[in-house]
């Protein structure tokens, strides 16, 4: 029965409205500075009302940590993938554990409920 | 000679074979999509709910993942307004986490087996496939006073968590 109720809502969804991130388990590499190393992250955009996300990268108990990337608020199209590379020094890899994109959300006049939506890698 | 002109058409004519393979792999992945929006009803003057009754819509929330154990869904209703006209009195929130609907047999246990912290419920996405959720959200301004006339936006969030 849930089943169905699944297909059914998938088939109704109509326009997919999604945001995903990948690789799940990114890994550090040799970014070609000494001391730094770097990662490259694909972000995937097929939510109509986002043009933006905000990259941010944390510890295991979720407290920042400072990174070096093009932009912080990275712009991306509807339906457009974009490639990004995250810069890290050598002192803060240890620490590093959850790179994230969180959707910036837009302002409207209707009284709603929002969904801002987050995904988070993890290196390992 | 004539073996020989023969051997050398069959060399000559012969196809060649080439294997061509083909590999792949699945990449785990994680793809956090909005099925249905969220809109507030307002079925008094101090009440905003996602209810349906009270002719609000619960905002739904599909996960698809491509391999088992690879992520958490972690989903919060919200516990202020984003944006509103201004307030002179607190405003009491609640609201519930729940699977709706699940594309595999196994998923049936998600909710058991979820865990919640403050206004968070944390699902181990232990099946590879989509699971919907759904989050209500319900604000009572404070004494039963009315809200001031605006639009009011709250933000749901729906995160896929890397395990």
């Amino acid at each position: 029965m849930r089943g169905s109720i699944g297909l059914c809502l998938l088939l109704l969804s109509g326009a997919v409205l999604s945001h995903e991130m990948t690789p799940t388990y990114p890994k550090w590499e040799i970014s070609g500075v000494d001391d730094v190393k770097k990662t490259t992250m694909r972000l995937w955009n097929s939510r109509e009302d986002v043009r933006y996300y905000e990259i941010g990268l944390f510890s295991d108990d979720w407290k920042p940590i400072p990174f070096v990337t093009a932009y912080r608020i990275l712009p991306v199209g509807y339906l457009k993938e974009v490639k990004f590379d995250v810069y890290i020094t050598e002192n803060n890899i240890k620490r590093a554990r959850y790179i994230c994109s969180l959707s910036k959300l837009r302002s409207s006049n209707e009284s709603q409920t929002l969904l801002a939506t987050r995904i988070c890698s993890k290196f390992k | 000679m004539k073996k020989l002109l023969i051997a050398m058409s069959l060399i000559i004519g012969a196809t060649p074979v080439l294997s061509a393979d083909i590999d792949g792999s699945v990449e785990s992945r994680c793809t956090v999509a909005t099925t249905v929006p969220g809109i507030y009803g307002n079925p008094n003057a101090y009440t905003l709910t996602t209810l349906p009754a009270s002719a609000g819509q619960v905002p739904v929330i599909r996960f698809d993942t491509t391999l088992a154990n690879a992520y958490y869904a972690q989903i919060t209703y919200p516990t202020s307004f984003s944006s509103s006209p201004s307030l002179s009195d607190n405003v009491t929130w609640t609201g519930e986490v729940t699977l709706k609907a699940h594309g595999e047999s196994g998923m049936s246990g998600y909710q058991a087996a979820s865990t919640t912290t403050g206004a968070m419920r944390s699902y181990p996405l232990s099946v590879a496939g989509s699971a919907w959720f759904q989050s209500t959200s319900v604000a009572v301004y404070g004494g039963n006073r009315a809200f001031p006339g605006g639009a009011y936006k709250a933000v749901v969030l729906a995160e896929c968590v890397a395990q």
